[in-house]
């Protein structure tokens, strides 16, 4: 009786588990299938699941659009600004969240207040002046600025609940303050570190308003790319659903792998109980 | 001793790198925003800009497009916020169990968010699409009539919240997964002793301990969906008949296809300042409810 | 007053320094602009014997493009320019918006790059010309006779100039045409309409909700309509602006605005509301709409099979007459231009002037883009891609064409919207379209206003 309950149980969650992922998965099902259409076959709906495929879309996407330079440059900006966002924004959370200096936290945090189009021209100008438009380095600070303070802001909780006995027993144990964050307090806040750097990975790669003022022929990144199957006199559907197809798939991958350290950062939290 | 002096002053080494990059980056973009939009200009090379004070700010109040862009604003960020903290919180428990293949369904789940707005927009725009569009194509086969979306003035704005919510509720599980693998197991323990229902548990256990981590997620999101533009800005761009325009669709219309600087500055600095007050009001929710305990 | 002045004085300090900034940045070398290297390349046209005919060896000329089939034609053949002339080409491709942003950004941050850009003369050009981002080219166009500047469309030409002066090389011009169904038009009997009444009534007729079968389809959404519906108000008799004043209220606009919002209304697809171009044709595409009105340089969208499953069935013909005729738009969709800052203007006006001679612009109108060469357009060669029957239809649109397809204003975007809500109002079954029109009317003088007070 209680052994059915049990199952009965069960069963419903994976049905709502499954449920749930269809709903969220069905457009990317949905933008697969009409990678592998024609447009005339994308704008018929008697065709939605049974067609022809065709590969022309990824081929045309390779040939005529250099999509490994933008892959390349997507990757260098998006990982280069979260590398730096964590070592700058990782100890400002830690101050802040140690000190109470929720003050200045919040100064970090205007950073993503301020609307986007309003740093759009100045920084066209400041970033000129210094002969950094189309540059790495310049869409890695801009980046930065959306991914900084998303850092500091999620990992401030973190840090928050930490138990203080942690660094109490550090201390005692003859560590300095530094070496406390350092050797005691990252290592626990893997989940923390390992959530964030994931979003912030994905908005730096997503990014689209900073990219197209700031990146030029040299740097040009894969968002920017993808609008260029879309054109004056056409919409390349088919073009454009392969190349976001291409685009989510880094980010999948690295999704994919990032999900085993959150996991594992879970169990080293219950084994610690 | 050097080391000493390091330690003595961490919290300010700490926090003074980040600090310096945020100033260095914002300064002068909010000094610039706040200075044009004292001004008339069309960001002529020829005519330098002309000051007008407090007129762009004034204009602003009397211009009725403007107010029906605060009003779409808080309309599509309170229904979407709504929605994706209940979800998200509802996602965040059903996850947070051993199944087979989790780490496979966590990362499908995470794919909305992964994936490039702007190309998730136009998706979103042919799933939408009134004749063609999947959305109607299921509604058909279930007997059900088929809707207008993107197309229809009342509907536009309901229609680009289910995007922003099937967008957005995998971050805020995310955030929320994150929080629930921290929360200390003893309550748990102690509840079973004492015969507790799940339901029970849930509200008076899980709610509770999980409040500060939903509060970051709700502020997160809270300024990312006041700020919602590529998802717009790829299917209506603010139609149809600018009824699906917030501000800062608006503003950037203003900037970039009427030319008026001067305004959609001063339109970006009250958008600014209601996103601040917002913040500023949920983080003293936040303060008190951690003095309560 | 005094406040007045101290805010003119801080502006000018600024853009000042950030003129200075941008001048600070420049390479020495490059500090002779135009005034000396003008007669450095006339003598080169005529010395080119003497081995120094590539004058602009080792520069760079940034170009900026739009996504359009015209950059697709021309890029492949830039390495030709290339070792002609030595000139290096950096190219940048952007979607329409984007490329507006962009250049609007660069612009204003007074930016030397691109040195030459595409851009639509009749949204942005007004603007772009009077802010000083544009440097007028009436001295090159004129300077090598075998350019044949002449041999232009007049028509063209005058799109592009502004107060006077001209501010670009027209390379893509578009027609309003009719764009319909053979196959539909047969079954039922009805002849190819002429006239607006034959097209109300033919589009009626075929409209049949029921079968997922429409009569008609157009851009509804309020600012991109309004290029569309030029063409049902010149044919009407009216126009956006008359003698510098509006006249969006008269009876001839009334008339035509209506016209356009009940044929969407009453013969269009669900879903008029947020259909730019890209969407109209789409269902066009599909089979499922009888008439479209729109641009005759898209018409690959509705004709090339891989995009459309009805590509041997569509017919065009001429823009239905009005009370006053056929008076479709007759415009320059895009034209190319130079930086008022570029430090390469003459390279720059080197790979605009090649762009732009017959040989490209032949090569370019091969591949469907529609130039504005009247030799091109003589040349049968020229148009032997494009569908046998538009040909005729194109060349009769530039004759009785109208040369604007907007109200020419500087402030192109807000009048636009502003003449779009009429026509918003009338799909959305307002009855007192007089009373929206007078309003739409009295913005678009205060818009007209203003202009004149820059």
């Amino acid at each position: 009786m209680k052994l059915n309950k049990k199952k009965a149980k069960n069963a419903t969650l994976t049905g709502l588990t499954v449920l749930v992922l269809l709903v969220f998965v069905f457009p990317f099902v949905w933008m697969l299938l009409a990678s592998f259409k024609t447009q005339a076959q994308i704008m018929s709906n008697s065709q939605t699941f049974v067609f022809t495929p065709t590969t022309d879309n990824y081929v045309n996407v390779f040939q005529q659009y250099d999509f490994l330079k933008y892959i390349v440059n997507s990757m260098i900006v998006a990982v280069v600004s979260t590398l730096l966002s964590l070592l700058l924004g990782l100890p400002a959370a830690y101050s802040i969240a140690k000190y109470k200096l929720q003050g200045l936290g919040l100064v970090i945090l205007v950073a993503r207040i301020v609307p986007g189009i309003s740093f759009l021209i100045p920084w066209y100008i400041i970033f000129s002046k210094l002969r950094l438009v189309d540059s790495y380095a310049a869409l890695v600070l801009s980046h930065m600025l959306v991914g900084l303070p998303f850092i500091v802001w999620i990992m401030i909780s973190f840090f928050e609940k930490l138990p203080q006995e942690v660094e109490e027993a550090g201390a005692i144990d003859g560590c300095s303050p530094h070496q406390v964050f350092r050797r005691i307090v990252l290592p626990m806040s893997g989940a923390g570190i390992i959530t964030s750097s994931l979003l912030s990975f994905i908005f730096s790669w997503n990014n689209f308003m900073f990219s197209i003022i700031l990146a030029g022929d040299k740097t040009k990144t894969l968002p920017i790319a993808v609008f260029n199957f879309m054109s004056y006199a056409e919409i390349n559907w088919g073009g454009l659903m392969a190349a976001a197809c291409i685009i989510t798939l880094p980010v999948l991958i690295i999704a994919l792998i990032a999900q085993r350290y959150v996991v594992s950062g879970l169990a080293a939290g219950a084994v610690k109980g | 001793m050097g080391y000493n002096w390091i330690n003595r002053n961490l919290k300010w080494l700490y926090i003074l790198p980040a600090l310096v990059f945020v100033l260095v980056m914002m300064l002068f973009p909010i000094a610039y925003t706040l200075w044009i939009s004292f001004y008339e200009w069309s960001m002529s090379a020829i005519t330098p800009p002309a000051f007008v004070g407090f007129d762009n700010y004034i204009s602003m109040f009397k211009d009725e497009r403007f107010l029906d862009s605060v009003f779409n604003t808080f309309y599509f960020t309170i229904v979407a916020l709504a929605a994706e903290m209940v979800l998200g919180l509802a996602i965040a428990v059903l996850f947070n169990r051993t199944f087979k293949g989790k780490n496979i369904a966590k990362t499908l789940f995470l794919l909305p968010m992964v994936a490039t707005p702007v190309a998730m927009g136009l998706v979103w725009m042919l799933i939408y699409e009134p004749t063609i569009g999947a959305a109607n194509t299921i509604l058909k086969s279930i007997g059900l009539e088929p809707q207008l979306y993107l197309a229809s003035m009342t509907q536009v704005i309901p229609s680009l919240i289910v995007v922003d919510v099937w967008q957005w509720t995998p971050m805020v599980a995310l955030i929320l997964m994150a929080g629930l693998s921290t929360l200390p197991t003893d309550p748990y323990e102690s509840a079973d002793v004492d015969g507790a229902s799940a339901w029970q548990k849930f509200v008076h256990i899980t709610l509770p301990l999980l409040k500060p981590t939903i509060i970051i997620a709700l502020m997160l999101r809270l300024i990312d969906v006041l700020k919602t533009f590529d998802i717009i800005y790829a299917t209506t761009q603010g139609g149809p008949n600018f009824k699906s325009e917030t501000l800062n669709i608006y503003g950037y219309v203003l900037g970039f296809q009427y030319f008026k600087l001067g305004s959609a500055s001063a339109l970006l600095v009250i958008f600014f300042l209601i996103v601040m007050a917002l913040t500023l009001a949920l983080i003293w929710t936040k303060k008190r409810l951690e003095a309560e305990g | 007053m005094k406040k007045k002045y101290i805010g003119a004085g801080t502006a000018l300090i600024v853009t000042a320094s950030i003129m200075a900034g941008c001048g600070g940045n420049s390479s020495p070398q490059a500090s002779s602009p135009a005034a000396s290297q003008a007669p450095a390349s006339s003598s080169a046209s005529e010395s080119a014997s003497t081995g120094s005919d590539k004058p602009f060896a080792g520069q760079t000329v940034t170009l900026v493009t739009a996504n359009h089939p015209w950059s697709e034609a021309i890029t492949p053949l830039l390495p030709e320019f290339e070792a002609a002339t030595g000139i290096k080409v950096k190219v940048e491709n952007y979607f329409e918006d984007q490329l507006t942003q962009k250049l609007t950004v660069q612009f204003t941050a007074g930016s030397e790059t691109p040195d030459v850009f595409m851009y639509r003369p009749l949204q942005d050009g007004q603007l772009f010309f009077k802010n000083g981002w544009v440097a007028p080219l009436d001295d090159y166009a004129h300077k090598d006779p075998e350019y044949d500047f002449a041999d232009i469309s007049p028509s063209a030409i005058n799109t592009t100039t502004i107060d006077g002066k001209l501010a670009g090389i027209p390379i893509i011009t578009e027609r309003g045409v009719l764009y319909y169904r053979k196959d539909l038009l047969e079954q039922a009997n009805i002849p190819v309409p002429t006239t607006m009444d034959e097209l109300v009534e033919a589009a009626k007729k075929l409209h049949n909700p029921g079968s997922e079968m429409y009569g008609f389809v157009a851009r509804g959404q309020r600012s991109p309509l309004v290029t569309q519906l030029a063409s049902y108000i010149f044919s009407e008799g009216g126009d956006f602006i008359t003698d510098g004043k509006a006249s969006i209220n008269t009876p001839e606009a009334v008339k035509a605005m209506t016209t356009y919002g009940n044929l969407l209304k009453d013969s269009g697809p669900p879903g008029v509301l947020n259909m730019s171009w890209p969407q109209a044709f789409g269902i066009f595409a599909q089979g499922k709409v009888a008439f479209l009105t729109d641009a005759d340089s898209l018409y690959t969208n509705a004709t090339d099979p891989e995009k459309s499953t009805v590509s041997d069935k569509v017919g065009f013909a001429l823009f239905p007459a009005g009370a006053a005729g056929s008076k479709p738009v007759n415009v320059t969709a895009w034209s190319l231009s130079i930086n008022e800052r570029s430090k390469n203007k003459d390279a720059a006006w080197e790979l605009i002037q090649w762009a732009t001679s017959k040989e490209n612009v032949l090569k370019a109108q091969q591949k469907g883009n529609p130039g504005a060469r009247t030799s091109v357009w003589n040349n049968p060669e020229a148009t032997k891609s494009f569908p046998e029957e538009l040909v005729p239809i194109i060349k009769q649109s530039m004759e009785n064409g109208v040369g604007h397809d907007r109200p020419v204003v500087v402030s192109v975007g807000e009048a636009r919207d502003a003449v779009g809500e009429v026509v918003m109002k009338v799909i959305t079954g307002d009855k007192d379209v007089q009373a929206a029109a007078d309003k739409a009317n009295a913005n678009l003088q205060a818009i007209i206003d203003k202009d004149s007070k820059r």
